[in-house]
């Protein structure tokens, strides 16, 4: 079978063009994105027969989450969509409009066996009118072809959770795509891929995951996410734990607003916990994956991290990143610099939640608090924190 | 009369249903209709100015740069701050990369589909595609694999993103050689305005979204290993700009003459201005502040003038008010074209509908004699009025058409790509020269306006900050001038006047209209 498979796949791509070695090339840089081995490169290329036919919907978005996925370069973005997907509906670059349009989400619906990927956030506002597709409430259209769908990969804290747009106060009434979907009683599997936008490495990396690996058909797929339907190996680490500039943060070097050294001290790349940074309390793999084919990252052009993949799907809106991390540039409370003292584990847990608060002592803040570098004072303890500390954190 | 309905169009930024009436062959009337309201002004209420910084991009992310500068300018004007130099150079750098990007993408992955037949490439003969590009002084590619890779994608039957597109139609003009060199700059395109993004990522963390250019001036600081970095991806984006880009347009514009003759709209123009001089005076931008209406007289807009009506557009107050005191308050009723169709604002000038964009921005520093754009439209004019068979150039009001609106742009991408070579030497002597001023840490409150461009037009942040905090806040972006309702008056918005007058072959497939559409660049 797998032998079949992979002669048919062969011709599948020396008809299109593209050689065997630069495909099989191409599968080592995702299975290595997936911290699996390379060996696994020539199981992913016998999982293609066809093209996996997918529909890219649009719903309260900027477009960043497609404009990341334009900046994906191995594979590049012909290949993906050319060689690996049929994508019959994604409005940002498809040829038809209008009607012609609309006819290639039925018949895509009608023969089933989609992947759906959804951008932006699911609208309710107005009865759902804040969001008008072919005339009607765009979140009639997510209902129907999320029912039919074989997966759903929710692309950037919009679709995650409704992102900034569930900001204070929620005006247009946002949501995620797992929150709605389930309180539809629409039951499909939901893959969440967080930040703002999305990281295309990690939307190449669940397509080729889930699709030719064929872990959805085995339901292997789902032991691989987290309890919030975000994959481990993407979202198991936080940006503090693998950040370059981390040495800094040990010895007490930070960058700080308005200090005559400010540019100086950026420029030798010390640490920007001062500013603000949500590195210690974000989840992601932005260090290591980085952006735009790996020219930069946040920290690095010295910005701190304002925590965009920061989302609770489950919430389904409370705990938007925008809501979660801002102000940006001031630093969580009563997280403990050091020099200072020791972490207030259960104070952290209630600015940023429990999850992110035991990330913080098994991964940061802990082992930094030793005491032996001469910190900046840190301010008090706000009394709503002191009161939530004393309930043990808002887990 | 017939009444054609495009919903949704594709190929934008977001959610757009556009319908007209049909008659005999040509469009007699238009109404366009934002589809998507996010409440991003209401959402920034009682934040940081500099938190505003970082979400407001989150408007467009096509032109995430543009509102991000637009934010943090409104927020300085608001707080009296004025940014050190360098900051001033970088933002340009990072302003004009993503012009670059966003005109490369615009015109090869979003428009080029409007005029590109690419089922017609496959009978393409290799040979005399070679011979048209070295003809047309554009850049070759391996015309044969694309031609096989793209033969071997028809055949195999799924069609992705190309699924039900206008192949075949009787308004696609190009010959199947000059349609496979353009699908060959198609695909070439995608890497070059990932290059140009690269650009902003280095500086500014990542595209789309950037994190550097906040409140005060930038965070970012330029080492040497980043401004070799960014000026090689420059000068590559560049030269494709230059050897691909502008011939192409030219040899596809040729093919296209009569899309000279109707498209005008509006005909007034508004363009903010953009890229900062060292005086930092709005009129002395490189692309300068002015205004153009109903003819070419060029004057300087005041921001007083300007009104949203929200007689045809879902909000239940805060009609006829300057975005200064602006209000959004959204309530939806009914979709109907003869009341409310809309979530866009309708905003006049004077009472009167503005187009904003490449063209008008081009329109302005042409009338204001700049001698870089009137080089290039000069050339363009006269390349076209020689494939026209005209006794001499075409006349400057070509410009105001179809043909124009999709011209200037790329004639922009042009002027962009020159001036940031400038840049990136300006901020170069001013490292070796020792300026190391990046950011002032000021606070401050009153009321200011970030009045900028976005790749797409002007664009206004208009920003109050009492106590640290965001007091008011509203957004005049480009798409709400173009793709404006109607008014109090009942007066179409630009994009639906620019419909008016459009041919349509087959009211089924109406390609023409969606050419009009995408020339904003919504």
């Amino acid at each position: 079978m797998a032998q079949e498979a992979r002669a048919e796949f062969t011709e599948l791509l020396a008809a299109r063009g593209v050689s065997r070695r630069d495909f099989l090339k191409y599968c080592g840089s995702v299975a290595a994105l997936l911290g699996m081995s390379e060996m696994y490169a020539p199981q992913i290329a016998a999982a293609v027969g066809k093209l996996q036919p997918a529909l890219w919907m649009a719903h309260g978005l900027c477009t960043g989450c497609t404009e990341s996925m334009a900046q994906v370069d191995n594979p590049d973005v012909p290949t993906v969509v050319l060689d690996l997907l049929s994508v019959n509906y994604w409005e940002t670059v498809m040829a038809a409009a209008g009607t012609q349009a609309e006819d290639n989400v039925a018949a895509t619906v009608a023969a089933g066996g989609y992947v759906l990927i959804v951008e932006g956030s699911v609208m309710l506002g107005e009865n759902g009118n804040v969001l008008r597709i072919g005339g009607k409430p765009g979140i009639e259209e997510l209902k129907t072809v999320a029912a039919k769908a074989a997966a759903v990969i929710a692309v950037g804290s919009c679709a995650v959770d409704g992102g900034w747009v569930a900001g204070a106060p929620n005006i247009a009434n946002a949501t995620g795509v797992s929150k709605f979907l389930k309180d539809s009683g629409i039951n499909v599997p939901v893959i969440n891929l967080p930040t703002c936008p999305v990281n295309p490495e990690w939307v190449v990396a669940m397509l080729v995951d889930v699709l030719l690996m064929g872990e959805l058909a085995d339901g292997s797929i789902l032991k691989k996410l987290d309890d919030m339907g975000r994959p481990k190996l993407i979202f198991g680490s936080t940006i503090h734990d693998n950040c370059p500039r981390r040495g800094h943060f040990e010895n007490g070097e930070f960058v700080v607003f308005g200090s005559p050294t400010q540019a100086a001290d950026e420029a030798a790349g010390w640490c920007l916990y001062q500013m603000g940074c949500k590195g210690p309390t974000t989840q992601t793999n932005c260090p290591l994956v980085r952006w735009n084919h790996r020219s930069s990252w946040c920290v690095e052009a010295g910005s701190p991290c304002i925590g965009c993949g920061n989302a609770n799907p489950i919430t389904g809106g409370p705990g938007n990143w925008f809501d979660a991390s801002a102000p940006f540039l001031t630093r969580h409370a009563d997280v403990r610099l050091p020099g200072i003292g020791g972490v207030q584990p259960s104070t952290i847990g209630a600015v940023v939640g429990g999850v992110a608060a035991v990330g913080l002592v098994a991964h940061g803040l802990g082992s930094a608090a030793k005491g032996r570098v001469k910190g900046v004072p840190t301010e008090t303890q706000k009394v709503h924190d002191a009161k939530m500390a004393s309930k043990g954190g808002d887990k | 009369m017939a009444r054609v309905t495009i919903d949704p169009v594709t190929r934008i930024e977001g959610h757009l249903r556009v319908e007209v009436e049909v008659d005999n062959g040509v469009i007699k009337d238009a109404w366009v209709s934002g589809g998507l309201y996010r409440g991003m002004e209401t959402v920034l209420l009682g934040r940081a100015p500099a938190d505003a910084f970082y979400v407001a991009q989150r408007i467009c992310g096509v032109c995430p740069i543009s509102h991000g500068h637009a934010s943090t300018m409104g927020s300085e004007a608001a707080m009296g701050i004025k940014i050190p130099n360098n900051a001033r150079i970088i933002r340009n750098i990072i302003e004009g990369a993503e012009a670059l990007h966003s005109h490369i993408l615009w015109f090869y992955t979003l428009t080029a589909l409007d005029y590109v037949d690419v089922v017609s490439a496959l009978s393409a003969n290799i040979a005399d595609t070679y011979a048209l590009a070295e003809a047309a002084g554009t850049s070759t590619a391996d015309f044969g694999a694309i031609q096989k890779r793209l033969k071997g994608f028809v055949e195999g039957g799924q069609l992705s993103i190309f699924t039900n597109g206008y192949w075949g139609h009787p308004a696609m003009k190009l010959s199947p050689e000059l349609n496979l060199i353009a699908v060959a700059h198609y695909l070439e395109a995608l890497e070059m305005q990932s290059e140009a993004a690269a650009i902003i990522a280095v500086m500014g963390g990542k595209f789309p979204h950037f994190m550097t250019s906040l409140p005060g001036g930038t965070v970012w600081i330029p080492t040497e290993q980043k401004l070799d970095d960014i000026y090689f991806r420059w000068q590559k984006v560049s030269n494709w700009i230059n050897g691909a880009m502008i011939p192409d347009t030219i040899a596809i514009a040729a093919q296209y003459l009569p899309l000279a003759g109707y498209g005008k709209g509006v005909g007034n123009y508004l363009a903010w201005g953009v890229y900062d001089d060292k005086s930092m005076d709005p009129t002395k931008r490189a692309m300068p502040r002015g205004m153009l209406m109903g003819g070419l007289t060029l004057t300087q807009p005041d921001p007083a003038k300007i009104k949203e009506y929200i007689d045809h557009s879902w909000y239940e107050s805060g009609d006829g008010l300057n975005p200064s005191v602006g209000e959004t308050k959204a309530k939806f009723d009914a979709y109907s074209t003869d009341a409310k169709y809309s979530w866009v604002k309708a905003p006049r000038y004077d009472d009167k509908p503005v187009e904003v964009g490449p063209l008008s921005r081009m329109l302005v520093a042409y009338v204001a004699g700049d001698p870089d754009v009137k080089g290039l439209v000069d050339f363009t004019l006269a390349a076209l009025g020689k494939a026209a068979g005209a006794a001499g150039p075409l006349p400057v009001t070509a410009l105001q058409s179809l043909l124009g609106r999709v011209g200037a742009r790329n004639l922009e991408a042009a002027f962009v790509a020159k001036k940031m070579g400038a840049w990136i030497t300006e901020l170069i002597d001013a490292v070796k020269g020792g300026d190391s001023t990046y950011f002032v840490d000021k606070s401050g409150e009153g009321e200011g306006a970030g009045l900028w461009e976005a790749p797409r037009g002007a664009l206004g942040h208009w920003v109050g900050v009492k106590g640290g905090k965001i007091s008011s806040y509203q957004v005049v972006t480009p798409s709400t001038w173009d793709c404006s309702p109607r008014d109090k008056n009942n007066v179409r918005g630009p994009m639906e006047e620019a419909l008016v007058g459009t041919p349509i072959a087959d009211p089924t497939k109406p390609l023409e209209a969606l050419r009009i559409v995408h020339s904003f660049d919504p």
